[in-house]
């Protein structure tokens, strides 16, 4: 069934992008590669591994598996309004209904065998410990081995050799599973491309800095985590590519308006996965959100020489990853190179990283004078959301950046 | 020529009518009820009677509240942060902290120096300590709403409500009183957790509260109870409570419209 529902979404997008064989239709080019995936996820003949968010993506592409990190999963219910049943059954078979809502939504789904039962799990300790929890869960269901990438909170030299070791290791332990030894020419092919894919992200991240900046608010709506699924392929170069060109385009066009952006936003962490009318909301007051926390390069070029201590470093590279110290050096860095007006944190309910920091991230963009509005919403379940609660915040949060 | 504000809440409408040179020329309260358009329909013809003035007489309206675009004539549309903020430096000129606490939300606003408002908080997931809550409890303790402020009056006990879910906290209440606790032991209780969790909600928008000139506007400062556990919990000897809290948000529209017009 899920099958053919991602087959008929991949048809139809196929479809209208046909309609326009020149156009760069940047989100729909994305829409249709997340859902190819969704269909090589459901397909009978893939290997599939199920992941931690930052699990080298490119490496598994590389061996020729169709992997996915499980947050992916509960976003995608949200988005197409069915997590509510998944997170019930959930909730039906004793998780709290204050944990986090991506794992809710995708344990449900685990257990109404909605899931696509994978070959191996990749499980990362960072950045979320509740998605290992999960990935614990499912190998104990589908009884399947589960990998554990450990990564240190620093960038010592210890840790990025001790890192690159489970890497190699986990590399071990895909072929294991897949009965195919790592090719040492495919993972630097891949490594190459993921080089191109990451030109290309720089350059996209650097025309949305510009004033008026070329982006709305849900043009890179969750393009820098999902975009690592597909680093290590020509599919994934390809998608970057139509990003950068029609931010191109938007700029050589003049196709920004000012007076759409009076005030310039950054959003902390993820976005509101569900059908929410952010964007209208903000763009009432002249807000738009022009960088989000996760879409940034941390990382230096891959070394395909050198392919475990690359990752291992891209991997140490991601302050969301570390320490609150580095998250906050972060942020502070985005707001400076965004020159952003002020600050939306969700506060994910559930999410250690959500609302553990809460109070450290204020603070830090404060001390720059960035103004930071603090939700306490569900970025999934859309149950323990009130659109009039988060519009009169939205609203007071503008009047009050406008003065 | 006059300006008029309508702070549309969950459990008051509230309206004020002020002249070119600020002095309020009429008000109305009348409880928002289940048809906020009637309500909203009842203050304007409330002021109108009061000022004796005509609709067309209204330079500039500007609605506030969770209703705010329910106004049909409305200029413009603020939102009751901005509203309560401006209200309350024309109540009480100096306000730095203004704590509200309204029929469904509670907020704390830290204003700036120039009247800006520079950094806010709301009840996020709850309604508990607000109006709401203060009419759960005095329906569990059985007391009119109005002589709650005065129902701890000698208590001495270091109780505090343990949950604030307002059906909880129902249920503690008459646990409590199954237990024999007296009334205003359990109405101190009650106050002193709407305080602590006010407490929180001030120190998120400013970390260092002394010296700053605090204020408080809305239905629940009419209360007299919590506003001394809030005055506890603050270490602060004074609350500044306008003449009319529960207009402050009205007030304050009145002013943005006088201002949007000049």
């Amino acid at each position: 069934m899920m099958y053919d529902y991602f087959s008929s979404i991949v048809s139809g997008i196929t479809a209208k992008l046909e309609e326009d064989p020149h156009g760069i239709h940047a989100r729909k080019r994305y829409a249709l590669a997340v859902a190819a995936l969704g269909q090589r996820l459901y397909s009978e003949n893939a290997r599939i591994a199920w992941c931690g968010v930052t699990a080298p993506f490119d490496l598994l592409n590389s061996m020729g598996v169709t992997s996915c990190f499980v947050e992916f999963v509960g976003a995608m219910l949200a988005s197409t309004e069915t997590a509510e049943l998944f997170m019930q059954e959930a909730e039906d078979a004793g998780y709290a209904a204050d944990s986090c809502a991506y794992h809710r939504a995708v344990t449900g789904a685990m257990l109404k065998s909605a899931m696509p039962v994978p070959d191996f799990i990749i499980g990362t300790s960072s950045p979320c410990t509740a998605g290992l929890a999960v990935m614990e869960n499912m190998a104990k269901q589908y009884r399947k081995d589960l990998f554990v990438l450990n990564v240190p909170q620093s960038e010592s030299p210890a840790a990025v050799r001790f890192l690159a070791l489970q890497i190699e290791e986990m590399a071990g332990f895909v072929a294991g599973h897949t009965g195919q030894a790592l090719s040492k020419n495919r993972l630097g092919e891949a490594l190459e491309l993921t080089n191109e894919a990451t030109v290309l992200i720089k350059e996209i991240y650097g025309l949305a800095k510009q004033k008026p900046s070329p982006v709305d608010s849900r043009f890179l709506n969750n393009f820098g985590v999902v975009i690592t699924l597909f680093m290590g392929t020509r599919e994934g170069v390809d998608i970057c590519r139509a990003f950068r060109d029609e931010l191109s385009h938007r700029i050589a066009t003049s196709a920004m308006d000012p007076s759409q952006e009076r005030i310039r936003l950054m959003w902390v962490q993820n976005r509101i996965q569900f059908p929410f009318p952010m964007e209208s909301m903000l763009g009432d007051s002249g807000a738009k959100i022009v960088v989000d926390e996760l879409n940034d390069v941390t990382w230096e070029p891959m070394d395909p020489d050198n392919p475990f201590e690359s990752i291992a470093r891209r991997i140490l590279s991601i302050p969301f990853s570390r320490n609150v110290d580095s998250r906050v050096a972060h942020l502070q860095e985005l707001a400076r190179e965004y020159q952003i007006d002020g600050a939306i944190n969700p506060c994910h309910w559930g999410c250690r990283q959500g609302t553990g920091v809460r109070g450290i991230i204020s603070n830090g963009l404060r001390e720059i004078g960035v103004p930071v509005l603090n939700l306490e919403i569900d970025c999934v379940d859309s149950r323990n959301l009130a659109k009039g609660q988060i519009q009169t915040r939205f609203e007071a949060f503008t009047e009050m950046i406008q003065g | 020529m006059y300006f008029l504000g309508i702070d549309i809440g969950s459990l008051s409408c509230d309206a004020v009518l002020i002249d070119e040179s600020k002095n309020v020329v009429a008000s109305s309260v009348v409880p928002t009820g289940v048809r906020n358009l009637e309500a909203i329909a009842r203050v304007t013809k409330d002021v109108l009677e009061q000022s004796g003035i005509s609709e067309q007489d209204i330079a500039s309206t500007i609605s506030t509240g969770y209703g705010r675009t329910r106004v049909a004539n409305r200029d413009g549309a603020v939102t009751e942060i901005t509203c309560h903020a401006k209200g309350i430096q024309e109540a009480v000129p100096g306000t730095r902290i203004l704590i509200d606490i309204g029929g469904q939300d509670s907020k704390a606003i830290h204003i700036g120096e120039n009247g800006n408002v520079m950094d806010f908080a709301m009840n996020d997931k709850c309604a508990a300590g607000t109006g709401r809550f203060l009419e759960a409890m005095a329906r569990a303790l059985e007391v009119d709403i109005l002589d709650l402020g005065e129902l701890d009056r000698g208590a001495q006990s270091d109780l505090v409500l343990s949950s604030m879910c307002t059906v909880f906290a129902e249920s503690e209440v008459v646990s409590l009183i199954a237990n024999g606790t007296e009334q205003r032991e359990i109405a101190r209780g009650m106050n002193r957790a709407i305080a602590s969790r006010t407490f929180s909600l001030v120190k998120r928008v400013a970390r260092e509260i002394d010296g700053l000139t605090i204020s408080m506007s809305g239905g629940v400062a009419l209360n007299s109870g919590v506003v001394r556990a809030l005055r506890e919990s603050l270490k602060t000897d004074t609350i500044h409570i306008p003449e009319r809290p529960d207009t402050i948000g009205a007030l304050g529209a009145a002013l943005i419209a006088r201002e949007r017009n000049a």
